[in-house]
């Protein structure tokens, strides 16, 4: 049996596949739905914040910060309560990263401010002296782009049934509304402008009162609602 | 059934299985040396013979008549 | 006997050789860049957002491992496959045009990959950042490749396939596999019609999509920066010293084990996640077994040197494999060191995990590939090696680099380790964050001046490449063994 596996090319490289195809199966398929299970009182992204976490991936911050933290006190007094499986329910991609060259943000929103966020954005040594971490300058010229974040918002609702303009807990409200592009929109706007003027910078204020949303805002939005 | 259970199961099954596989191979590979059937360590010899020129190892049949 | 007036073609696999220097020489350009960029941060805005760290961290990661890696892999495959078949690829027109096809989509696959990257389109997984049109273009790329494969297999003269093509040939199944099943992403445009045509959703969330990444991330390791390179080792050691295979039957053995249990090992990415314990635990027991094969490998490399080692001292080429199947052992040992779980809870999210990764890809990935190109230059040219001398100072100065890099990553990764833990004597954290980066200076500044002298070897590598190629002595005819060098 072996010999004619080593003379015929076809036959030993259905071979080879079936050795290194079978660890995935095993290890990977059995748990996928267990996995996808989502804690009680996450909630999808809402326009604003999801337009946020695209800009997180677009600068890769995933590069040198973490969201995950682990079972250990050292790490649950520094960053707070470890991940849990289900909070990461609505996170397509994941954003676990590898390295952390800079601290780990899983519960960010819980100790930093939309001000302290502005202000480390546009120059990091101004509140954390020291800091290695560059500028990121041209997050606040930039518009973040909302019909982008519709459509994935749009996508995962069709494709994945992740629930917007459902009601989650039973109060009779709808939790995270979607809807329309327009209404998203506007609802997203008015959002943004809470946000930048918790930032005290009056230029990203006006911005978004042109209806126009800088990335920075978009960005901060999402980091404060990692919790 | 709980799935958790046939994983287990599947599992262990897999390993003996292949654990079986692994040294019938290698008993394959010293046995097949020992009648004579084959001689593995000449393989060895097709990266030092490389040449276009210089004959196969084993040559397959077809090629073996038409370049003669 | 055969037609005289076949020869190998070796017109592809030298236009990849071209390539690898090409990508090597930017990859690790900008690897030294950020590397200095975190010692220096004011080095991030010489181009503006353009030279930021996260922006050039996935290109020096993709350059490297999917420009100048398989640059190399495709160069010595289309060597290697010629020769042990024993049939040339001017044989079959067809096989010919593919792999010039080949070539090409993949040069300006890569170009428009890299370019998608500085526009900021990347979804994020970790050598995976490529959106779904370039995915599209590699999956092309890849069929191509699989073509000329099994073509010239199909047309071949040697009826055994020796063990470097199964290694190719697991290669080109197991990164098939992979990087299909860790892409799976829908084009949102192709759903809504709004917004950018480029962007996509991943097909898995949350821990899911951890746990395909880390199977795809570790075993793109196992299958772009193992794998091959113990394709390459086989062909090339043998042949440059003239010593066949310490033995053969351990290679077929290796072969096996390294298949079966490398692909458990991702799970040693996730410990202490959000994954299910039993999958933790199995990916660190798995990755200690792993060192039995790897060792198999690597060990049968030295083996093969036996009563031979004066060759050490004469031939630099031999320098280069040696030192590269040794550093392939280090790093197939410190990897399952990581992997277990109490180390791993310290070194995870470390500097000690790059100094991990830049030991197997400096060491053992570049000087493979390095001496790859040099034992095949006398060969494409027939010419001898322009320089012996330089050569030499090459295998030296980036031997210096190596050591710098990784001693200095391992001080840095367990020094922050242990000081994210340390408590004062109330059990109150001892550090914050920031005191944690602003000691790894002096650590970020040796490993730029290490990750500088490999690249300054690499300018070297290509100089004493191009002299070969144009000015070196011509040589009448192939060498057998060992590669032609001039003082």
């Amino acid at each position: 049996m072996f010999s004619w596996l080593e003379k015929n090319p076809f036959f030993f490289a259905v071979g080879v596949f079936v050795v290194i195809a079978f660890a995935g199966l095993i290890e990977i398929v059995p748990d996928f739905a267990q996995q996808s299970r989502p804690v009680v009182g996450a909630k999808p992204y809402s326009l604003l914040e999801l337009a946020g976490r695209q800009v997180y991936i677009k600068d890769s911050c995933n590069a040198c910060h973490s969201q995950l933290i682990r079972p250990f006190k050292s790490e649950t007094d520094r960053y707070g309560m470890y991940s849990l499986n289900g909070e990461y329910a609505y996170d397509r991609p994941f954003l676990w990263g590898s390295k952390r060259t800079g601290p780990d943000l899983h519960r960010v929103g819980n100790y930093r401010t939309s001000d302290w966020h502005a202000n480390h954005m546009w120059e990091p040594t101004s509140v954390v002296p020291g800091s290695i971490m560059p500028a990121y300058k041209h997050m606040f010229k930039n518009v973040a782009d909302l019909e982008t974040a519709y459509a994935e918002a749009l996508t995962v609702k069709k494709v994945f049934n992740v629930p917007y303009d459902k009601d989650l807990n039973g109060d009779g409200k709808v939790d995270v509304p979607l809807g329309s592009f327009e209404q998203a929109k506007q609802r997203a706007l008015q959002y943004a402008l809470k946000v930048a003027e918790e930032t005290k910078r009056q230029d990203l204020v006006d911005m978004v009162k042109q209806g126009k949303v800088p990335e920075i805002v978009a960005l901060i939005a999402y980091l404060n609602r990692l919790k | 059934m709980d799935i958790r259970l046939i994983q287990g199961v599947a599992y262990l099954g897999l390993i003996i299985f292949l654990t079986f596989i692994l040294y019938g191979y290698i008993i394959h590979l010293y046995r097949s040396e020992k009648k004579g059937k084959r001689n593995y360590e000449k393989y060895g010899k097709m990266a030092l013979d490389d040449e276009l020129t210089s004959p196969p190892v084993e040559p397959l049949e077809e090629h073996t008549k038409e370049s003669r | 006997m055969q037609n005289p007036a076949i020869e190998y073609d070796y017109t592809v696999a030298k236009w990849f050789s071209y390539l690898a220097i090409l990508f090597g020489i930017i990859g690790m350009g900008i690897g030294v860049w950020i590397a200095f960029e975190l010692a220096f941060p004011e080095l991030n805005y010489v181009a503006g957002q353009y030279s930021l760290f996260s922006r050039l961290r996935p290109i020096h990661t993709n350059t490297v491992a999917f420009g100048f890696t398989l640059s190399g892999i495709f160069a010595t495959w289309y060597y290697v496959g010629q020769r042990v078949l024993k049939v040339s690829m001017a044989e079959s027109k067809f096989l010919m045009a593919v792999g010039k096809l080949h070539f090409w989509l993949y040069f300006i696959g890569a170009l428009l990959a890299v370019g998608s990257l500085l526009l900021r389109y990347t979804t994020s997984k970790e050598y995976a950042q490529f959106e779904w049109p370039f995915d599209i273009v590699v999956v092309l790329i890849w069929v191509l490749w699989g073509i000329s494969i099994f073509g010239l297999i199909g047309i071949r003269r040697e009826k055994t396939l020796y063990i470097s093509l199964w290694y190719y040939i697991a290669t080109f199944l197991g990164v098939a596999m992979l990087y299909l099943f860790n892409n799976m992403e829908v084009p949102t445009y192709l759903i809504t019609g709004m917004g950018d045509p480029f962007h996509s959703v991943s097909m898995y969330a949350g821990t899911n999509d951890a746990m395909v990444q880390w199977w795809y991330g570790h075993n793109a390791v196992a299958f772009v920066f193992t794998v091959p390179i113990i394709a390459m080792i086989y062909y090339y050691l043998p042949k440059e010293s003239g010593q066949p295979v310490y033995s053969y039957k351990l290679s077929l053995l290796s072969f096996w084990g390294l298949m079966f249990v490398y692909l458990w090992a991702g799970g040693h990415h996730l410990i202490y996640s959000t994954v299910p314990d039993w999958m933790q635990t199995m990916g660190s027991v798995f990755s200690v077994i792993l060192i039995l094969p790897s060792w198999g490998s690597a060990l049968n490399m030295l083996l093969t040197m036996k009563g031979e080692w004066g060759q050490l001292k004469e031939n630099p080429l031999i320098k280069f494999m040696v030192l590269a199947s040794t550093f392939y052992m280090l790093s197939t040992l410190e990897g399952p060191i990581q992997s277990i779980k109490s180390v791993n809870a310290l070194a995870h999210f470390t500097d000690w995990i790059p100094g991990h990764v830049h030991d197997g890809t400096l060491g053992w990935v570049g000087f493979m590939i390095i001496a790859a190109i040099m034992h095949m230059a006398p060969r494409f040219y027939k010419r001898e090696i322009y320089s012996k001398k330089l050569l030499e100072m090459q295998f030296w100065l980036q031997t210096t680099g190596i050591v710098l890099y990784f001693s200095s990553m391992w001080i840095a990764g367990i020094t922050q380790g242990m000081m994210w833990r340390a408590v004062d004597q109330y059990g109150n954290l001892a550090y914050s964050f920031i005191d944690t980066v602003t000691v790894l200076h002096p650590y970020y500044t040796l490993r730029g001046i290490g990750g500088l002298f490999y690249f300054i070897g690499l300018f070297m590598w290509a100089y004493n490449f191009y002299k070969t190629m144009t000015a070196s002595k011509a040589i009448e005819k192939e060498p057998q063994f060992a590669s032609p060098m001039a003082a």
